[in-house]
């Protein structure tokens, strides 16, 4: 199995610091819903601070797609690419119709 | 024995008409008044998530109100005070001829001054002198600026209160009126609901907390989509609203044309999250059936249902499950609209511009479109939607209104009969 990538235990360490819990015991199969218990709004504060903590913003057509652990480390991975078009231009991707918490 | 209460005069401010006339005929043409936000200077448009609102154009304060009222206060109050002039003329009310202690002021506003409050802030930031803090800004950031400028504006001394329960303060605001009139503290409250807070600070919370349109940043006027299957949040707003309501007796002695009746309330809180509704409904259908229990009336009485109805995803859905939870197969019979679907959400005014479209529709028998219902999502479609003005008899109406906080307020208003 490939070693975890630097991205991934940030990623584990900030949602165990979001839920004050051991960050080891946060797997990439996890569904943000229904296993870590977060609702929505708790979904949007935690993925503000990773926005913070990476220098991201992420638009509101990319937060529905974001529903395990492993969702969002793959995320910010893609984003963080060298080849990611909004990594090459530091500006967001075009935004598309999105769905939202109501 | 509970004293009965009406409503005798109107006023709004819009963003698609100030005054009445104007709103009511852009309402019943089905006009939109959501357009891209200009500037948030010195911030870039492109910084914002969400770039367009419910804004009141070309809103010039000294063309309504005096400067010596006007100056003391911020644009929401401004706002107020605009309609509440309309209002009290419109009902013909001459405080000259009346007992000051006995006419109150309530007035439901969310987040109030806030124009004045970051224009300061950000100077203080900038200059780093607060000794340059203008004096007049604890007095136009205080949440009661407004009811306390109306009460002075007219000399209206009796109870004066503030209500801020987010969006839902106007419509709790009536429905304290309402209580005191029926217990006889006051024969007539000028009641009111104002917010004007699209600032850079407030706009870009309400875009962090990603509860705004951003699919339609270049078609403003198609983004308000309330049970439209592509709507994707809320359109900011603001304005204000204000509705006479007193006594039936009272306004029997004035001789004052009568709107309509005020006929119950309920205030309830989800006690569930401050954010999120309940998705199953139940509490909101608790809501109504409190208001309508509080009013007489049962539900297969209810004619017309002005809904909270903001565009969200959930939220939309939610009213839509109580409604049918509550009403059962006459859920399919009752005609529902949503205002904010061409004025966007005005927060605090959004209960108050509720009820004066309740009124207007008992009045008038005109139920105003809920405008971009182009693709009913089938979690919120009813027969009782629809996309162009519908004329009916309509004899009961019930207005929702939800807040943040997990707050909910429902109010009755039933067609007079003497």
């Amino acid at each position: 199995m490939a070693a975890e990538s630097d991205i991934a235990l940030r990623i584990r360490t900030a949602l165990g610091d979001y839920l004050k819990r051991d960050p080891a015991s946060i797997k990439p199969l996890h569904a943000l819903r229904e296993d870590l218990g977060l609702d929505s709004m708790a979904t949007i504060e935690l993925l503000y601070q990773i926005e913070e903590a990476f220098d991201l913003e992420i638009p509101d057509q990319d937060l529905q797609k974001l529903l395990t652990v492993a969702d969002v480390i793959g995320y910010v991975e893609g984003r963080l690419r060298p080849s990611s078009p909004a990594r090459a231009t530091g500006r967001p991707a075009k935004r598309l119709p999105a769905r939202k918490k109501g | 024995m509970k004293n009965r209460v009406v409503i005798t005069g109107l006023g709004v401010v819009s963003p698609i008409g100030i005054g009445v006339g104007q709103f009511w005929k852009a309402a019943l043409e089905g006009r939109s008044g959501i357009t891209a936000i200009r500037s948030f200077d010195p911030f870039p448009m492109e910084t914002y998530r969400s770039r367009i609102a419910g804004q009141v154009a070309d809103f010039n304060p000294s063309q309504y109100l005096e400067a010596v009222h006007a100056d003391r206060v911020d644009r929401y109050a401004q706002f107020a005070l605009t309609a509440v002039k309309e209002a009290l003329a419109d009902a013909g009310l001459r405080m000259e001829e009346e007992t000051p202690h006995r006419v109150g002021v309530i007035v439901g506003a969310s987040v109030g001054g806030l124009l004045m409050g970051e224009r300061e802030l950000t100077t203080l930031y900038r200059n780093q002198k607060p000794h340059r803090v203008h004096p007049n800004l604890i007095p136009m950031v205080t949440l009661n600026s407004a009811s306390g400028i109306v009460a002075l504006a007219h000399g209206a001394k009796g109870p004066n209160l503030t209500i801020s329960t987010a969006c839902s303060s106007s419509a709790h605001a009536i429905g304290q009126a309402l209580t005191c009139i029926r217990t006889g503290q006051a024969d007539v409250v000028i009641t009111a609901g104002a917010d004007a807070s699209i600032t850079p600070l407030v706009f870009a919370g309400f875009c962090s907390l990603r509860a705004l349109s951003t699919g339609f940043n270049n078609d403003p006027a198609r983004a308000s989509r309330p049970f439209d299957r592509a709507r994707d949040g809320f359109v900011m707003g603001e304005g204000a609203g204000a509705l006479i309501l007193e006594s039936l007796a009272h306004a029997r002695r004035r001789k004052a044309r009568v709107y309509a009746e005020v006929a119950g309330y309920a205030a309830t809180s989800e006690a569930y999250h401050m954010v999120i509704p309940r998705e199953d409904g139940v509490d909101v259908a608790a809501t109504m059936s409190l208001a309508l229990l509080d009013a007489k009336l049962l539900p297969a009485q209810v004619d017309y249902i002005n809904a909270h109805a903001t565009s969200t995803p959930i939220g939309d859905a939610v009213e839509i499950r109580a409604i049918r939870r509550l009403f059962k197969t006459r859920a399919e019979r009752v005609s529902v609209n949503a205002t904010k679907s061409m004025i966007g959400h005005t927060l605090g005014a959004a209960g108050a511009i509720g009820a004066i479209v309740c009124a207007l529709a008992l009045d008038t028998g005109l139920v105003h479109p809920t405008v971009n219902y182009e693709d009913p999502d089938p979690d919120c479609a009813l027969q009782g939607i629809a996309r162009e003005t519908r004329r009916r008899p309509l004899k009961v109406a019930l207005l929702n209104a939800f807040g943040f906080g997990s707050n909910n307020a429902a109010v009755v208003l039933k067609q007079f009969v003497s």
